[in-house]
């Protein structure tokens, strides 16, 4: 029971957490919403660890811990799959973006440096 | 009404041009640029990737166009750079080529020669007797997972047409971090006449590579070469003949 109440109030404190750097916009909404949803979800679960055992026993398996572990590995492995796909993204638009001023910059060097139109 | 041909337009000297992406080449850069002109009259375009050192100016000085690029993104997205300021201006051809004083400017209207013929849409300078014994196996590995039969899989000395520029100028080429299989698999998935030309290549002046700089930096490129060779490497086409007659 007692163990069930630090998770709990350790899940209701991250989740807070991630509400503060939301606020401060120090965490993009579309984070926030996957840690919010994450972190309730432990939030709940440590409240209530019976949840899982009767989860675990419908889903046949013996030991209950062992299904929350697995859980949580395949949720992480998807979050970083998604971060690395967002990663990925931001990298070529950067590149793009970069390789857009220097040919801009090059346009307004030469601009610059061509004499003034006559009327 | 002349109809508008983009290959005849590689016959004029302003319809094509000269790429080199360039980091710290200010020792060899003036040498070179005045070397290329001696061989072309095409405008010479030098990607400066964030050199810290005179490059820039010194290009600049010898007659070249100059591009800075705001931050180092490596040499293929600078060559990527110049293709793109290449697709812009409407570029015919342009022939790509490193700064290290590795590609000989003497075979550039050669490399240019099939695209203004109109037979091929990529040239590759190929000198595949270059390099150790450890580099061969490296193209033969590199040939087994992408399946890819060019002799010089890593050469960067190219001459492309309208239609390879176009390519290489999409956000696709955005994702290659070097100029090699990549490139060469983005080709052939867009079925590109690809042709060879035999050239000479000496060793760099500084004897020193930018890839292969220490055995950890092997490893990495191999493994990420080998990664995207086998993942981007063209299905074979499996045709079936229909049997004209029964048993």
């Amino acid at each position: 029971m007692f163990v069930g109440a630090v998770t709990g109030v350790f899940g209701l404190s991250v989740a807070l957490l991630l509400l503060y750097l939301v606020r401060k916009d120090h965490l993009h909404v579309s984070h926030g919403l996957w840690w919010t949803i994450a972190i309730l979800l432990f939030a709940t679960l440590g409240f209530a660890p019976s949840i899982f055992d009767q989860l675990a026993h419908h889903l046949g398996v013996n030991y209950a811990p062992v299904l929350g572990i697995s859980l949580a590995i395949g949720a992480l492995v998807i979050k970083a799959l998604m971060s690395d796909l967002e990663s990925t993204k931001l990298k070529v638009s950067q590149q793009r973006l970069i390789q857009k001023v220097s040919l801009l910059e090059a346009d307004l060097q030469e601009l610059s440096e061509k004499p003034p139109i006559d009327d | 009404m002349t109809q508008y041909d983009p290959l005849k337009r590689a016959l004029t000297d302003q319809s094509a041009a000269i790429i080199m992406p360039a980091f710290n080449e200010q020792a060899s850069i003036t040498q070179l640029v005045e070397r290329i002109k001696e061989c072309s009259n095409r405008p010479i375009w030098v990607i400066d990737d964030f050199s810290t050192d005179a490059t820039a100016k010194y290009a600049t000085d010898a007659g070249a166009r100059v591009i800075r690029l705001p931050e180092q993104l490596g040499a293929w997205a600078a060559t990527q750079t110049g293709l793109r300021a290449a697709h812009r201006e409407n570029m015919a051809c342009v022939v790509t080529m490193d700064a290290d004083g590795q590609h000989d400017p003497a075979d550039i209207e050669r490399l240019m020669a099939p695209i203004i013929s109109g037979t091929a849409d990529v040239v590759i300078g190929s000198c595949p007797e270059r390099g150790s014994r450890l580099r061969h196996l490296a193209w033969w590995l590199m040939r087994l997972a992408s399946g890819l039969s060019c002799n010089d899989l890593t050469s960067g000395y190219r001459a492309l047409n309208d239609k390879a520029i176009a390519l290489m100028a999409g956000p696709s080429a955005n994702h290659l971090e070097y100029q090699d299989i990549g490139v060469l698999l983005m080709f052939e998935r867009a079925q590109l006449r690809i042709v060879e030309v035999p050239v000479q290549m000496p060793n760099r002046a500084d004897g020193k590579s930018r890839i292969f700089s220490s055995w950890l930096a092997v490893i990495h490129y191999m493994a990420q070469t080998l990664i995207l060779g086998a993942s981007k490497r063209r299905r074979p086409t499996v045709k079936f003949r229909k049997s004209s007659t029964r048993s």
